[in-house]
């Protein structure tokens, strides 16, 4: 009998436990380790936080489903990882702490055989001064409940634009090492139709900030993309859609100190400016959970595990952007130390960035930090669910792989809400990380498999998306039909 | 406010029948591209 432990119920370990349970014996034991108390489908936050949709239609309680599917679940934080035991402890085991109910506090010592690290991201507000969801007019979309107090201060605004006041909105990234662009790119144009639906447009600034060095970059080098019949740069995508929507943008910008309405940066060129807002809505950077690590002698291997992530089967040797590969990115998620710690999703450490690294006149380093989004999130958790079983089956080798080169992604941005009204860009890539040694005349992309699409079809598979993953995350019948 | 997208174009981008249409080649393609596999890049790219 084999025992793994999954910390995290976001995509990625959700994703994982589900694929196990399905696929293992009850004899084997899948345990779920995560401090949220229900799951969310975080692509949807957007809506949330437009006062289109309420929290409760994008999530659910994780306890029942798991204690109908026979898998165990402890709300509780991993604080510490001990892969080879301790004194006492002779099987690897994490610490964990219980926060809530009678339990909380309560330390625990979870032991297992095989573990998946699916954490994800810390949201590192503190690494922008000022910057803390909902204090200087600053919001966040990242969590459900960041997106609620959102939309309750964008509906204040537009209360106030109704009786006759002008306002600014920033959107985009609140740090110069911020990803997930494409979050605040779907909010931005959400908010701008939101603005028109309410009838107050025209008394609305709109600005993107974001550390992207052109527009259209989300982290991913740019792309090109066939769009139509036509050849475009995602730049150029991207300025079309800002400009037909009086969108205005600033771009090279990392924020670096926020105050009530005023968002401080510095650009590439090295100046240091500000800009003034009523309603900001800024990611924050990530970052590692800052776990630590410790041998059965309990002496210090933090460096074993992590690099800020987790430490997989990627190439970290540090060299610069014209001799990155696809081939630097991890295939199996697996700890090269011990065998038996896998981190797929967002929670591994990745070799390096995407986009090219750009740093300011003053040495400061503003570019996008690789993205790692819902799609690649589950297909690696699902790829490290089968490599477990087939290890617990006896096989060898790890036959399940899947590299960030060698994987298409879907980006369905909404641009609008609304069944007739509504909008999204749709967006394929492939593969996600660009490979310009197999595509040196396309940017590092297949263009056949890298499109781009404008129109309400783009909402409506944005909808449809939301039901058909919100239906396999609950494991209802066949939920494994739906591809990851 | 520049118009970049010309009324036809609105017009093909926001008629429901059209995207009817079109969300049906955009879900296959999708899936296509998405759920047609991955997999390693070492192996076949390294000698």
């Amino acid at each position: 009998m084999s025992k793994i432990v999954v910390l995290g119920a976001g995509i990625a370990g959700h994703v994982a436990a589900a694929h196990l349970r399905r696929k293992l014996s009850k004899e084997q034991e899948v345990v779920v380790v995560s401090p949220n108390s229900n799951y969310q489908w975080i692509p949807s936050n957007i809506w949330v936080g437009i006062g289109r949709m309420k929290s409760k239609e994008i999530l659910f309680p994780l306890e029942p489903l798991y204690n109908k599917k026979g898998i165990g679940y402890k709300q509780a934080k991993v604080t510490t990882f001990y892969p080879e035991g301790d004194k006492e402890t002779h099987k690897p085991f994490v610490s964990i702490e219980y926060v809530v109910g009678e339990q909380k506090g309560q330390k625990e010592k979870v032991t297992y055989d095989y573990l998946i690290n699916a954490t994800g991201p810390k949201l590192a507000f503190d690494m922008t001064e000022g910057l803390n969801p909902g204090t200087n007019k600053a919001y966040s979309v990242c969590t459900y409940s960041h997106a609620e107090h959102a939309w309750h201060a964008l509906d204040d605004l537009i209360q106030q634009m109704k009786k006759g006041k002008k306002a600014k909105i920033l959107i985009g990234t609140g740090h110069a090492k911020s990803t997930c662009q494409g979050a605040a790119f779907e909010y931005i144009l959400n908010v701008e139709q939101e603005l028109r639906r309410h009838k107050v447009r025209d008394k609305a600034e709109i600005v993107w900030i974001a550390n992207e060095p052109k527009l259209g970059d989300f982290g991913m080098d740019g792309m090109l993309m066939s769009y139509g019949s036509n050849i475009m740069k995602s730049s150029e995508m991207v300025e079309m859609v800002f400009e037909d929507r009086g969108i205005k943008w600033i771009i090279g910008a990392g924020v670096n100190k926020i105050e009530d309405g005023i968002a401080y940066y510095e650009n590439l060129e090295g100046e240091y400016l500000s800009e003034t807002y009523d309603f900001a809505m800024l990611i924050p950077a990530f970052s590692g959970h800052g776990f630590r690590a410790f041998d059965k002698e309990e002496k210090d291997i933090t460096d074993k595990l992590f690099k800020g992530f987790m430490i997989v089967d990627a190439d970290y040797t540090p060299k610069p952007y014209e001799e990155w590969s696809v081939q630097d990115w991890p295939e199996t998620y697996q700890n090269p130390s011990y065998k038996n710690i896998f981190a797929p999703g967002i929670a591994f450490a990745p070799p390096h960035a995407i986009s090219k690294p750009r740093v300011s006149k003053n040495g400061t380093s503003i570019s996008p930090s690789p993205p790692r989004t819902g799609m690649p999130s589950g297909i690696t958790a699902k790829l490290v669910a089968d490599n477990i079983i087939d290890i617990i089956n006896g096989k060898k080798e790890l036959h399940h792989k899947g590299s960030m080169g060698n994987m298409g992604a879907a980006c369905i941005a909404s641009a609008g809400y609304g069944m007739t009204k509504g909008s999204g860009i749709s967006i394929t890539t492939f593969p996600i990380v660009p490979d310009y040694k197999k595509y040196p005349d396309t940017q590092g992309r297949q263009l056949s498999k890298t499109f781009g699409e404008i129109g309400l079809a783009g909402h409506w598979l944005k909808m449809a998306l939301h039901y058909a993953f919100l239906y396999k995350a609950k494991m209802k019948p066949f939920w494994w039909l739906i591809p990851e | 406010m520049t118009q970049r997208i010309s009324k036809s174009k609105r017009f093909f981008m926001m008629n429901p029948v059209i995207q009817f249409f079109k969300f049906i080649w955009l879900s296959l393609r999708i899936l296509v591209i998405v759920a047609g596999g991955h997999g390693g890049t070492r192996k076949t790219t390294t000698p």
